[in-house]
């Protein structure tokens, strides 16, 4: 008996909801547009989903307030992935047949995004990445999915050119073997391979390790003039403590996960270790700079407590890009335009990304600009160039 | 290059040894593994964090206040994920303990998780490197492993000297015999709770320098404070130091001699060739029967 | 009225319910509905093991894992077809399981707890390091398998031979636990020498406990592999083994029916606190306490205190067995 009554209610919700659906673009009405986010919100990498996301809000934010775009709200709905694929996968299915958003912006972990973008491609529905670098989301190029994240090989192959123009021969790694570390591992081989350098050492760290001596003991032996760090500020802060112990000092080059040298000096706590210290930020500014004034506001009146940082400026810049296309997609908004527009993005200016926002309907990684910054011991964070890649 | 991985793997080993001490605390008394004792490491660190560099009292004061409010959080985990389910089975009691710690950690991040990615605990003493020949010591590394020792040794003494300490060690070895002689049982229980939160939160105010805080710092340090304490036989509080040390110095060697991958799952594999040899630990008593 | 909620009523309604599912559902919840089949199959597979046997083993998430690369890496290295590499995968997860029997000989409790947990770890690492075969960290991509001759797009098809699976493993383990095998693991759980004196080879017993629950977990990891087209380290990570014990202790330790009934609440419950968004994490941590606190015997116990017909084999055994015979579980 139960069952047949909820087979009436689940055939009624199924006709219900079927008309409203077919009427016009999926998340768009005449005031509103709806954008659907995922990414870890809970678990160890919430920064790259959570904090991404209030980003994303604050910028929607500050266009709402201005009456959005063309007459149109914009909003916001999260989904959590827990940086699992198949938790990924139910999120994306989730947002596009469920909450019938518009597009998405997305994206905060290698594997789930590359594990979701099957289902996005298949649906046809435009996501623009705010975080995860793998080269895999982006590269062939679906039709619907662009990045505005620095995806993995673009910086792995500036932290091989960086090292090489600072004069250094004998280079040597210290990775991660996650599936971030990994996504960026493996086409730093390639830049190797392609400038014909061997590494000297390759040495691994686990995202938790509370000691390094064993990696800087046999990273001295190999006496590297440069060591390019594929990990995240917490072994990256005990690696460079444990090497000044040792008198270790080498060119140390970080990336995108290490983006605020402010923060990494405070974490590292010993004076003088991060001197020779340089790395890759997705955006120009340290978050305490005064130019990220009014974001640093935004993001503490809405988040009270929350303290403005990178991943919230990952986040901001990613969707100035996305609301750029939507503007240039006109009034008259569908998928296939904004598409389009994405695709049209020239020289789009953020608050936050080093670099200038550009796509093409063959490249859809948009963002190819990585800022190097440097903070002298004591003194502020410097931008010490931005170096195009192709 | 020896003496330098023995010696780092001493100083990681005294943090896993201090985790395992807190474990092997509760399990003595209750009989049970507190999943969440590494959550309470957390917490015990970001409440001194809070104390120490966002109201800005002093080192000592935070570290007392964190102490307590461990000791609290401790009882608080007696009365809300144990004491209901004294008479449950093992699987229920774990998974309840598993529960408060994703409570915790969701807690943790929705207070502190947007303030920054990884909290800089100032070091008690200069951060000033001090040199020894060729070496240079980080102070707050001596200031970690002197007081891993103090703890330590504050609760040997503790459970030979004190009048609940020895009600514990009672109440451990058989709880029918405790409670004819007239021990309260249940108090016992809960200051076992208390106090393996207490010495969580202890640790993690000597080790947050070191270690950096964040939310979910907790469950790794707990898998190897585990892996230590029932190396060293789960029951016994010198086999928890030993086990701590051991498992961090096999770290540190596999990391330096076979290649630093074999790092992270070196303490597992001995683990497992250890258990399979000696179903106890190294100090385990050699009859366990609780099924 | 007892009669029509009797439990094999309920598990063919709930079959028949879920072979339905994808002609009126969107695919988010198509997709839902087959991970909760899986779950199904996961937690009978691990409540033997736990609930019934009485081993307190970690390596459930493992077997899951060993189940899906197995499955995952024979297609993608050999060219094996889907239908033979699945049952390989599977049969490499039950293998790995008997071996654990061995040591799960000497150790109990707490220590069998960190020995498999070790296990899981050492298997998360061979995962991420073997990269030559398992392509480490950033995991591979599995071809969809085809259904050819029948009508069905690769998800559909999955989505039945879930639920065809599904239906067969717990009948299969309900025939099992009503037997001698079922009543062994039960004499084992409750006293190891006692069983022994009753003349229960301990090491037989512990083997079939072993090798059936890694059979259960890696037919779902040869299914979740192609669920996901897509086969990666983190979907078998400790999460993933807190998520299986979940299953079976808010259900009902030692009992087939709370194995069902526990994962299908997780796994909506898991779905629903979506809506928790950043607090999800406290709100699921909370739930399982409440569920532990309060129905320390499982939903299923909770379930039989008030609705008659609900007596299982070994659990509460009365003079009908005919009223408690297998689920006819045939979609």
């Amino acid at each position: 008996m139960a069952g047949i009554r909820m087979w009436t209610l689940g055939l009624c919700a199924a006709l219900a909801a079927g008309p409203a659906a077919l009427a016009q673009t999926p998340g768009v009405t005449a005031d509103s547009i709806k954008i659907g986010s995922f990414g870890p919100i809970t678990g160890a990498n919430y920064l790259y989903g959570k904090l991404a996301m209030n980003g994303v809000e604050v910028a929607f934010d500050e266009v709402n307030k201005q009456g959005g775009i063309h007459g149109r709200k914009l909003t916001l709905v999260r989904e959590d992935d827990r940086c699992d694929p198949a938790t990924a996968i139910a999120a994306v299915k989730k947002l596009i047949f469920q909450e019938q958003v518009f597009a998405i912006s997305g994206g905060g972990c290698s594997n789930s995004a590359v594990a979701a973008r099957d289902e996005v491609e298949r649906a046809a529905v435009p996501w623009v990445v705010f975080a995860a670098v793998h080269d895999g989301i982006t590269t062939p190029p679906a039709p619907t999915i662009f990045s505005t994240a620095l995806t993995s090989s673009i910086e792995s192959a500036a932290q091989v050119e960086f090292a090489v123009s600072q004069g250094a021969k004998r280079i040597a790694i210290l990775s991660m073997r996650d599936s971030w570390g990994r996504a960026r591992y493996a086409p730093l081989m390639e830049a190797f391979k392609k400038k014909g350098i061997t590494p000297v050492a390759d040495e691994e760290i686990s995202p938790d390790a509370n000691d390094a001596t064993p990696q800087v003991l046999r990273l001295r032996q190999a006496n590297p003039d440069a060591v390019i760090l594929v990990v995240y500020p917490k072994p990256a802060a005990i690696f460079l403590r444990d090497a000044t112990k040792f008198a270790f000092k080498p060119l140390t080059i970080g990336q995108s996960a290490i983006a605020d040298p402010a923060a990494f000096e405070e974490q590292v706590a010993l004076p003088g270790a991060t001197s020779n210290f340089v790395t890759i930020s997705q955006v120009r500014f340290s978050p305490s700079d005064p130019e990220m004034e009014k974001w640093r506001t935004a993001i503490e009146a809405k988040f009270p407590g929350d303290r403005l940082s990178v991943f919230n400026m990952f986040g901001i810049g990613s969707a100035q890009a996305l609301m750029a296309a939507l503007r240039a997609a006109g009034p008259d908004l569908t998928r296939e335009k904004f598409v389009a527009a994405m695709a049209g993005l020239k020289d789009v200016k953020t608050d936050t990304y080093g670099g200038l926002i550009t796509c093409s309907t063959t490249d859809h990684r948009c963002n190819k600009a990585p800022a190097w910054l440097k903070k002298e011991p004591g003194g502020p964070v410097k931008l010490v160039a931005v170096t195009p890649v192709e | 290059m020896l003496g330098y991985l023995v010696l780092s793997g001493i100083t990681t080993g005294a943090l896993y040894a201090l985790v395992a001490l807190g474990v092997v605390i509760v399990f003595k008394a209750t009989g049970t593994v507190n999943f969440a004792h590494g959550d309470l490491f957390m917490i015990g660190g970001f409440l001194a964090f809070t104390f120490h560099v966002l109201m800005g009292l002093p080192y000592l004061v935070a570290l007392a206040l964190a102490v307590a409010a461990g000791f609290g959080i401790g009882i608080l985990t007696d009365r809300i994920a144990f004491r209901p389910l004294m008479r449950a089975n093992l699987v229920s009691l774990v998974l309840a303990t598993v529960g408060f710690s994703f409570i915790l950690k969701g807690i943790a991040r929705s207070v502190w998780g947007g303030k920054a990615d990884l909290f800089a605990f100032p070091p008690l003493i200069s951060p000033d490197p001090i040199f020894l020949g060729p070496l240079i010591i980080i102070p707050q590394q001596l200031v970690a492993i002197g007081g891993a020792a103090l703890v330590m040794g504050a609760f040997a003494a503790f459970f030979r000297l004190t009048r609940i300490g020895k009600m514990m060690q009672a109440t451990a070895d058989n709880p029918k015999a405790a409670t004819l002689v007239g021990i309260r049982t249940d108090r016992v229980y809960m200051y076992a709770f208390g106090v393996g939160a207490a010495v969580a939160a202890s640790a993690a105010v000597l080790m947050a320098p070191l270690t950096l805080l964040y939310p979910d710092i907790g469950f790794v340090l707990f898998i190897k404070g585990f892996a230590a304490a029932v190396l060293g036989g789960l029951s016994s509080l010198p086999g928890a130091v030993v086990g701590g040390l051991v498992v961090g110095v096999v770290e540190a060697l596999a990391g330096g001699y076979i290649n630093s991958s074999f790092l992270e799952v070196s303490a597992f594999v001995v683990i497992m060739v250890v258990l399979v040899l000696r179903p106890t630990g190294l100090f385990g008593a050699t009859a366990v029967r609780r099924v | 009225m007892s009669r029509l909620l009797g439990r094999r009523t309920l598990l063919a309604l709930g079959v028949a319910a879920l072979a339905a599912v994808p002609t009126f559902a969107n695919p988010y919840v198509v997709f839902v509905g087959n991970q909760l089949m899986l779950y199904v199959i996961l937690a009978v597979g691990l409540n033997i093991l736990v609930g019934y046997a009485g081993q307190l083993a970690f390596a459930n998430a493992a077997m899951f894992g060993i189940g899906a690369y197995g499955t995952g890496l024979l297609q993608v290295h050999f060219g094996v077809p889907y239908y033979a590499a699945a049952p390989a995968g599977a049969l490499l997860a039950m293998l790995i399981g008997l071996a654990m029997a061995w040591p799960a000989l000497r150790l109990s409790g707490l220590y069998l707890a960190l020995a498999t947990l070790a296990f899981a770890q050492f298997t998360l690492w061979v995962f991420l390091h073997w990269e030559s075969v398992t392509f480490g960290a950033g995991g591979f991509k599995v071809p969809p398998p085809s259904f050819a001759p029948l009508p069905l797009p690769s998800n559909l098809g999955i989505y039945y031979l879930s639920l065809l699976a599904m239906a067969a493993l717990v009948a299969i383990a309900w025939n099992v636990v009503r037997s001698r095998i079922g009543r062994a693991f039960v004499a084992i759980r409750d006293g190891e020498v006692a069983a022994q004196a009753l003349g229960i080879d301990l090491f037989r017993y512990k083997a079939i406990a072993f090798g059936m629950s890694g059979l259960y977990a890696g037919i779902a990891g040869a299914l979740h592999s192609a669920l996901l087209n897509y086969v990666s380290p983190e979907g078998f990570d400790l999460f993933q083994m807190v998520l299986h014990k979940a299953m079976i202790v808010v259900g009902g330790l030692g009992s087939l029916a709370g194995s069902v009934v526990g994962a299908t609440t997780l796994t909506l419950i898991l779905e629903a606190l979506r809506e928790f968004k950043s607090t999800q994490e406290i709100a699921f941590g909370a739930l399982l306490l409440v569920f532990v606190i309060f129905m320390p015997d499982g939903i299923v116990a909770a379930l039989k205190q008030r609705l008659q017909g609900w007596e299982e084999p070994l659990r509460r055994v009365r003079g009908r067995p005919g009223a408690a015979a297998g689920a006819e579980a045939r979609p």
